[in-house]
């Protein structure tokens, strides 16, 4: 089951890519980042990640919808483009869609399939165990070890993010 | 870019190169390549323009793709090894896929096509950067993870290197590809002697740093960009004529000047290796670059191109770009080939 569910977040991950990619108008190619960006933080909380896939959901997430609302507002066009504007596009959108839910099909009447590799095996991917680590979990002692003796990747990663900022303000100002 | 602004992001640029060279561990290793990728991204895009903003984009697109495959080798060499440092040996599958993803970031042969337009797109100071320090950190990496290298993927990528650099540069004009052209051919020799001696390939790297640098400065002095202005260089400033071609020899390797030192030893350490066939094909495509090199010392130094009348009264004024560390630098990357008997403090 959870195979499964893993399998089908990251076809959504991998269309909602696409939906970004393929240059439809910003809008939509905002919403397809976010898209991607929770189901991301879905495959995360499936491998067991549960405070790392809530914190990006919440910050990261957070941070692309004020993006995505600046996008929405500095960009609203009449007529955005979408996948249904181009045919060649939404052809093979559609197709894609069909294929998608066949294998669903096929998948919930066999219970087992082998369409490029097999799902039987796929079991030992699902989360890769690092250890009991007694009444916390791992993410927990990740975090007190990156405050604790990790001080100075947090001025590092601190540093980093600072700089992103001023890289960003420094290539959008104009000239 | 106003200097409060410059001084931090070049102290970025600095430091995430230092992270990389100095940490044994592989997350910081990735951190310090995403933090001089992010920092150079400005000083690229130093000029407004929809050239230089194109050529950002390039360089920002094959590098953050280098760098996710960096990222995910390091965390599949985590799953198999279990620890994240750099000295321990890597997986072998984890480090060719390794080698490709900083053969990416040099601009290595199969994935050299961002270097030309990236360098062409960006003025000649950004170039200077992207050309020198920009190849620091990816060698760095390359010469701890050299003993688990592969030796037919790097080799392989360092003669596609050597010939591309010499057969792209044959027909150019414009000064930033030639030079684009030449580092990747550098990049070549480079990778070549990674995996018999990597303090050769350090060698290789700062005489190739000097002389670039070199280049660079003379181009920026004069404020040139194409051949065709650089072969009206004699009535302005007539020393740098004959210094840009004893400059152009030392980069094309011949022997009294500092670029002849890493060719000759990079070839005595492959012939000791019982490699025969691979530095003769290294010398022999070497001498596509010492082409396009002559090429330049032609229109330069050895002819007078025809001009308008206009263009010969430009001795008249003075030039008034004073580089302090043009002197120095020239003399280093000319007449450093006396002190070669010091190498042998490297054995």
């Amino acid at each position: 089951m959870m195979t499964y569910i893993v399998f089908i977040l990251s076809t959504v991950f991998v269309v909602s890519f696409v939906s970004f990619s393929s240059k439809p108008s910003p809008i939509y190619g905002g919403f397809g980042l976010i898209v991607a960006g929770g189901t991301g933080c879905g495959i995360v909380l499936n491998f067991g990640g549960s405070f790392l896939g809530l914190m990006v959901f919440l910050i990261y997430l957070g941070g692309m919808l004020v993006v995505f609302g600046y996008t929405t507002a500095m960009a609203t066009e009449p007529y955005p483009e979408a996948w249904t504007s181009n045919k060649a596009v939404l052809a093979m959108f559609i197709t894609g869609v069909l294929a998608e839910l066949l294998t669903a099909c096929y998948i919930l009447k066999e219970d087992e399939v082998e369409v490029v590799f097999k799902f039987n095996g796929a079991g030992d991917w699902v989360i890769y165990d690092t250890g009991d680590s007694g009444f916390f979990s791992e993410e927990a002692m990740g975090i007190a070890a990156l405050y604790s003796y990790g001080t100075w990747l947090v001025v590092v990663t601190g540093w980093s993010l600072l700089i992103g900022v001023l890289v960003i303000m420094e290539v959008t100002r104009g000239n | 870019m106003n200097p409060p602004i410059f001084i931090i992001i070049m102290l970025t640029v600095i430091s995430g190169t230092m992270i990389v060279v100095t940490t044994s561990h592989w997350l910081l290793v990735w951190i310090g390549f995403e933090m001089n990728l992010l920092a150079i991204i400005p000083i690229l895009m130093k000029k407004y323009n929809p050239r230089a903003m194109e050529a950002a984009t390039k360089y920002f697109l094959t590098q953050a793709a280098a760098s996710m495959i960096l990222m995910m080798w390091i965390i599949i060499n985590l799953l198999h090894s279990g620890q994240w440092t750099v000295l321990k040996d890597l997986n072998p599958m984890a480090s060719i896929m390794m080698t490709t993803a900083l053969a990416m970031k040099l601009g290595l042969a199969p994935f050299h096509f961002w270097v030309p337009e990236v360098t062409q797109g960006i003025s000649m100071s950004s170039g200077l950067i992207l050309l020198t320090w920009q190849k620091i950190a990816p060698l760095s990496i390359l010469y701890q993870i050299s003993s688990t290298i592969n030796p037919n993927l790097i080799l392989t990528m360092s003669i596609l290197s050597v010939m591309i650099g010499g057969w792209g540069g044959l027909n150019q004009t414009q000064l930033r590809k030639i030079m684009a052209y030449s580092s990747i051919a550098h990049m070549g020799w480079m990778t070549a002697i990674m995996m018999y001696s990597p303090t050769m390939m350090i060698l290789n790297l700062t005489i190739y740093i000097i002389m670039t640098l070199t280049t660079f400065m003379l181009f920026m002095h004069n404020s040139t960009t194409t051949t065709a202005s650089l072969s009206q260089t004699w009535n302005k400033t007539p020393l740098i004529t004959s210094l840009i071609l004893v400059l152009m020899m030392s980069l094309g390797g011949l022997p009294p000047l500092s670029g002849f030192i890493p060719k000759w030893m990079i070839i005595q350490e492959l012939t000791k290796n019982e490699l025969i066939m691979m530095p003769t094909l290294l010398a022999m495509t070497a001498l596509l670059n010492l082409y396009f090199y002559m090429r330049l010392t032609y229109t330069t130094a050895l002819t007078m191109f025809p001009s308008n009348n206009s263009m010969k009264m430009k001795w008249r004024f003075e030039c008034t770009k004073k580089m302090t560390f043009l002197p120095p630098l020239v003399v280093m990357s000319t007449m450093l080939l006396p002190l070669a008997p010091m190498l042998s403090i490297l054995d």
